[in-house]
């Protein structure tokens, strides 16, 4: 198979994930409940993971809360900072994992800065938005549909100036974009443990600079006869059993990514896209693609998107269509009516992935359309 | 050398303290926190072997790693709470 969904999740994991992974389940019982040997090794795996984490994202471990996903983090990190009616500025590029949430708590939701791969815009849009007046803001730093890479610093130094709190979604920058808590000054940063940080699913990482509320209360292994959920992070925001093994896997990917740099990662997955973007535009494709791209486009082919995805996969090409839980950016890009096929590369893109793609649109999806 | 008790109301801060007095060649091992030192319920301490408690606090202070107590464990092995 040619795997083109990393924006989903990263598929082909380093060995020595699935090893981590295994061991952990042999050897690991429940963390921070017991003094011996098997519940102290389950605190350790944790503790790893925090550490790998602080290392690549520039925090302290205990501002690193182990969650399940990162729109779990993204969760507590919206209901940690906003209220009913609260006024949060957000881009025209959110996931469903930032509107919903904010949405459900009926807060006013301001969107700004609509056009793709036009930093200017972004940027004036969102000045603006702020000056409006805002209680807060969210933002993502790669959108999920057309990889157009936010200008994630200058949006929040904006934040900063206006002493606005603010969030950061680096559900696709996680592991191949710079990403520091320290340097952006974030209340949060929330991210999946299983695309870029190549850990497996059902784990995910929420950065937090002072605490947050707590979405789930229950059992933290401490501080147990106090009815409040303990102040101190990261056992404020932990409630319940963790998944030690997920966790002892996503230390291992992080483990691999500090060793490799994210720098070469990032090199290696946009050289692919340029190559893509250009071979699909040859092929006759509306392609989605500018500056400031990471390793993901959209293009639309002439024919119903989930066709096009399913011709490919006919040909062992693996890629996402439709809305990819972002009618947002669609809606701002113009492609809310049509979707998108999304093609994402990931750690080992390359560029016989590339010619495959081509070679199964060209076959598959162009002669049909 | 001299045992000391230092209680913390988290498993993260007694493992990240774990980490700096052991990078400063300080032994320490982790372990549950004796049930009648932790009014507040379970929790994690490290028993450090010292002759001076002063500095391995000192560099949980410098760190910004909150402890709860600390005690010293007396010839007799009774332990008190130690006057800092």
């Amino acid at each position: 198979m040619i795997y083109l969904d990393n924006g989903a999740t990263s598929f082909h994991k380093p060995p020595q994930v699935y090893r981590a992974v295994t061991e952990a389940m042999r050897t690991c019982a429940n963390p921070g409940r017991g003094g011996y040997g098997a519940a102290m090794a389950a605190s350790e795996k944790l503790y790893a993971c925090r550490e790998a984490a602080g290392k690549l994202f520039s925090c302290q471990p205990e501002q690193v809360v182990l969650t399940n996903n990162c729109t779990h983090g993204l969760n507590i990190a919206i209901h940690s900072l906003f209220r009913p009616g609260s006024r949060v500025v957000v881009t025209g590029f959110e996931h469903n994992a930032v509107t919903r949430p904010l949405h459900g708590l009926d807060a006013r939701i301001v969107v700004a800065g609509r056009k793709l791969f036009d930093w200017a815009d972004t940027l004036s849009e969102w000045e603006k938005a702020l000056d409006r007046g805002a209680d807060g803001a969210v933002f993502t730093h790669v959108s999920n549909v057309f990889g157009y890479i936010l200008p994630v610093e200058q949006m929040a130094k904006c934040c900063r100036e206006r002493g606005i709190p603010f969030i950061v979604d680096a559900a696709q920058s996680a592991g191949s974009l710079p990403v520091s808590l320290e340097a952006l000054g974030a209340e949060f940063i929330a991210m999946p443990g299983h695309k870029g940080l190549l850990g497996p699913q059902g784990t995910g990482l929420l950065l937090c600079r002072n605490g947050g509320e707590p979405l789930l209360r229950g059992g933290t292994g401490s501080d147990s006869i106090n009815q409040d959920m303990p102040a101190d992070l990261p056992e404020r925001l932990e409630a319940g059993t963790m998944n030690v093994p997920g966790f002892a896997g996503l230390t291992e990917g992080m483990c691999c990514l500090l060793r490799r740099g994210t720098e070469d990662i990032f090199r290696r997955e946009h050289a692919q896209l340029r190559l893509a973007a250009e071979g699909l535009k040859k092929l006759g494709l509306e392609v989605f693609a500018g500056e400031h791209q990471a390793g993901t486009l959209s293009f639309r082919a002439g024919m119903d998107c989930e066709d096009a995805a399913a011709a490919l996969a006919k040909q062992g090409i693996a890629v996402r269509a439709g809305l990819h839980c972002a009618p947002l950016a669609h809606r701002s890009a113009g492609t809310l009516d049509t979707g998108t096929v999304r093609i994402s590369f990931g750690i080992d893109a390359c560029f016989a992935q590339t010619r495959a793609l081509l070679q199964g649109v060209s076959k598959g999806v162009c002669r049909k359309s | 050398m001299k045992f000391y008790y230092i209680t913390f109301r988290s498993v993260t801060h007694a493992q990240r303290g774990e980490s700096i007095l052991k990078q400063r060649g300080i032994r320490c091992t982790l372990q549950r926190t004796p049930r009648w030192m932790e009014e507040q319920g379970c929790g994690y301490s490290l028993r450090v072997w010292t002759q001076d408690i002063h500095l391995p606090v000192a560099l949980l202070e410098e760190k910004g790693v909150p402890k709860r107590r600390v005690y010293l464990q007396k010839d007799d092995g009774q332990l008190e709470e130690a006057q800092l």
